[in-house]
């Protein structure tokens, strides 16, 4: 949080005034510099290497194996005129991206609203609630597919209880991202602990005054709670929506034969990309599409930083 | 004197993290240098990757390798068990980085696109110096084993799809216990004769036509040709016999209608209970080797088995199969020495112990048919198994087309899409075959 906050030019000049060029200092720089090393060897051995491999891996055909002859934009313009499941892949993502973002936030807050109210036995809660976010992977998604059972499973038989006839979740095609969506929203929990730490960093005071202007608690969840967390809100919208465009073990494990059945509703952009890595060693394309990926990740991450001043709220920032 | 004992103590933590790294890094080598062949004394190591790790499967593989290994002085072959969803990742990354394994298991549906990628090792050679080895396989499984005409594999185990059916049940139902349906239209008929009915749900259900195996099974058991067709090299996907086919199985599909096929395949995923062991299903259609749950969990049931039904009398009963090869990644270090073992793997000893310890059908002609009779199997277990031997002469293999090989991925969405009532079956597979020829037409390029 505080990285977004901190003006670093401004910084950075204190910092060199202050330093001069004492023989100290310049130790102590070097220092710095051997400590992070390992990092920055790991990152350039195995990170900025195979990144850039695939950059120009995607300018090709590359098939690991036997080809690798430069096709300059081919891949490309096979992905926007020649893959129609690629457009599908896309809006199914997108689909995903939309609807469980903003319900996982709003989830998240909620809860940690919920939990930050000082009754008996406010510590198991938090520790009932938070639990999902530990557990993880292919365990939890095999759970699931038995929860979500259409006639058996325990979602639609508590449904069934308030006379609701659920739907057959995973196996109808206009349900199956709707479940992944109810899925992830049982795991709020990993977002609640950031905003249950924010919720009480809110000064007290503000909630004094504005209770002695008389002011509802309605009015002081919108007026200052909501304000006062809103940088945490960004953060976990920014992180969220990156992780969510990335969505591809669920698909992979939920549906049938991991190919992203029935009727292609749970093909994501990712496990697309996998298909055509893993299982036609189609790389330079998929290569060319993780980076298609990258780029409408990196210009929506933009656009929510552009955004953001106009709705997030740090605390001792005037507003402009 | 402060800062040189700083300066000490992060000199001391950053070599440590470096010789950790190291340490890490050299373990790593050492393995990997381990794992490739390499002579040890006389004998030739070689590297033989399967992914056959369970309790069942693994101590059947190191039987048979041992066995290998006692039985000459030349060659020491080492095991390597990868799992089942890392095996091929790795073999293509060995292949890539230049040090694969002497031998593989591999998917015997793709050895015509790893030849074409340089991925495994021309046999042609061997097979001169050993003409008769091609011989001991069904051929069509050997026939998949080819590009360009020339073998890049060995098939070593297959399947083959059996209709199974409850003896009990078609006796309640006042059906002949011995007399399993023939045609698509008895299936039909005998299987809506067996459901139960409880108010409007079903207790249990005669057949359901896409339980075990799908339309495209039911599009070779047509016509004996399913989406493409290998001789002319072109897909055949919207051709008359499989939109009837699809068209009969759509028709019976609605007949119970997809709250319920839903519901019933949910209850009963591939992992948990099987309907038909578990006694909500009449008839099923499966693999030889379901006859293994029915023996474990099936507490006794009557059941018989047969082929699959032919669309309409005389049409022939074309059942599919796919299965595993073994093969030499290209560049392997010790290629002769893993044809040597290789022979071994698929000649009548090793693949008897294998289809008898395993219920699994090889690809030996004389080993499958030797385990048929086998004094290990029950009496049932023979029925099935010679059923299966049986069945393989007329079982299809549908290997990936080097021209389209995601195919399958454009076709099965428009076949569930007809399923859901949202396309005609004509409409579903006009689309499939439309994408396909694009998809090909796309790869020519």
């Amino acid at each position: 949080m505080e990285r977004i906050v901190i003006n670093k030019p401004e910084i950075t000049k204190k910092y060199k005034k202050q330093k001069a060029s004492s023989s100290l200092q310049r130790k102590e720089g070097l220092q710095g510099y051997l400590f992070i090393a390992p990092w920055i060897i790991g990152f350039l051995f195995f990170m900025a290497g195979p990144l850039l491999f695939s950059l120009y891996g995607s300018f090709t055909n590359f098939n690991i194996t036997s080809k690798m002859d430069f096709i300059g934009l081919d891949n490309f313009k096979k992905m926007f005129t020649n893959d129609p499941i690629i457009w599908l892949s896309l809006k199914n993502t997108l689909y995903f991206v939309v609807i469980s973002v903003p319900l996982t936030t709003a989830g998240a807050v909620m809860l940690a609203v919920l939990l930050n109210q000082g009754i008996k036995g406010m510590r198991v809660f938090r520790t009932i609630f938070y639990l999902p976010a530990v557990l993880s992977g292919v365990g939890v998604y095999l759970l699931w597919m038995q929860l979500l059972s259409p006639s058996s499973g325990l979602v639609n038989t508590l449904l069934g209880f308030v006379g609701i006839d659920g739907p057959a979740w995973l196996t109808d095609p206009s349900w199956t991202k709707n479940a992944l969506i109810f899925m992830k929203m049982w795991s709020v929990g990993g977002g609640m602990l950031l905003y249950l730490a924010s919720l009480q960093g809110v000064s007290q005071s503000l909630y004094e005054a504005a209770e002695i202007d008389g002011a509802t608690s309605f009015r002081k969840f919108f007026h200052i709670t909501l304000p006062m967390i809103t940088p945490v809100i960004f953060f976990d919208l920014v992180t969220s929506t990156i992780g969510a465009f990335q969505i591809f073990q669920e698909a992979y494990v939920m549906s049938e034969s991991g190919d992203g059945g029935p009727a292609n509703s749970l093909v994501f952009f990712n496990l697309h990309m996998w298909n055509k890595a893993f299982e036609v060693f189609d790389m330079g394309y998929a290569m060319a599409m993780s980076w298609v990926l990258f780029i409408i990740i990196l210009v929506l991450t933009v656009f929510n930083l552009k955004i953001a001043p106009r709705w997030v709220h740090y605390e001792g920032e005037d507003r402009k | 004197m402060k800062t040189v004992r700083k300066t000490l103590v992060s000199l001391l933590i950053l070599a440590i993290s470096f010789s950790l790294i190291l340490a890490g890094c050299s373990s790593k080598e050492s393995g990997g240098s381990k794992s490739s062949g390499t002579k040890d004394g006389e004998k030739v190591v070689i590297d033989f990757w399967t992914f056959w790790g369970s309790e069942t499967r693994r101590p059947i593989i190191e039987k048979i390798i041992d066995d290998f290994n006692k039985s000459q002085d030349k060659i020491e072959v080492k095991h390597t068990y990868l799992p089942w969803g890392d095996v091929w990742t790795k073999n293509l990354a060995s292949i890539a980085a230049g040090n694969p394994a002497d031998l593989i298991i591999n998917d015997i549906n793709a050895v015509g696109h790893r030849a074409q990628n340089n991925q495994n090792t021309n046999l042609a050679k061997y097979l001169e110096q050993d003409p008769e080895v091609k011989d001991r396989f069904y051929p069509e499984l050997y026939n998949a084993s080819l590009y360009e005409g020339d073998p890049y594999a060995l098939p070593f185990n297959t399947d083959t799809r059996l209709m199974f059916w409850n003896k009990d049940m078609f006796e309640e139902a006042g059906l002949d216990p011995n007399t399993p349906p023939k045609t698509w239209a008895e299936l039909e008929e005998m299987g809506k004769k067996l459901d139960v009915k409880k108010g409007d749900k079903y207790e249990r259900i005669g057949y359901l036509p896409n339980q075990g195996i799908g339309a495209d099974v039911w599009m070779i058991n047509a016509d004996g040709k399913g989406y493409w067709d290998f001789d002319a090299k072109k897909a055949i996907i919207n051709d008359e016999t499989n939109v009837e086919a699809l068209t009969w199985m759509k028709n019976y599909y609605d007949y119970y209608g997809d709250k319920t096929i839903n519901s019933f395949k949910a209850e009963f995923g591939e992992q948990t209970a099987d309907p038909f062991v578990a006694g909500k299903l009449a008839i099923t259609t499966d693999n030889a080797n379901f006859f293994t749950k029915i023996r474990d969990y099936g507490d006794g049931m009557n059941f018989g088995v047969a082929p699959l039904p032919a669309m309409e009398e005389g049409s022939g009963n074309s059942s599919w199969g796919g299965g595993f090869v073994a093969e030499i990644p290209k560049g392997a270090k010790h290629p002769d020495e893993a044809w040597e073992f290789l022979k071994y793997l698929t000649d009548v000893q090793a693949q008897e112990y294998w289809a008898v310890k395993n219920f699994d059908v090889v690809a030996n002609k004389e080993a499958a048919e030797k385990a048929a009779g086998s004094a290990e199997f029950s009496e049932e277990g023979k029925m099935v198994y010679s059923e299966a031997a049986e069945n393989m002469k007329q079982t299809l293999l549908t290997p990936t087309p080097n021209e389209a090989p995601d195919y399958i991925n454009l076709i099965q969405p428009e076949i569930e899409s007809v399923l859901l009532g949202k396309k005609s079956p004509k409409e579903g597979l006009d689309a499939a075959q439309k994408a396909v020829e694009e998809l090909v037409k796309s790869n020519k390029k």
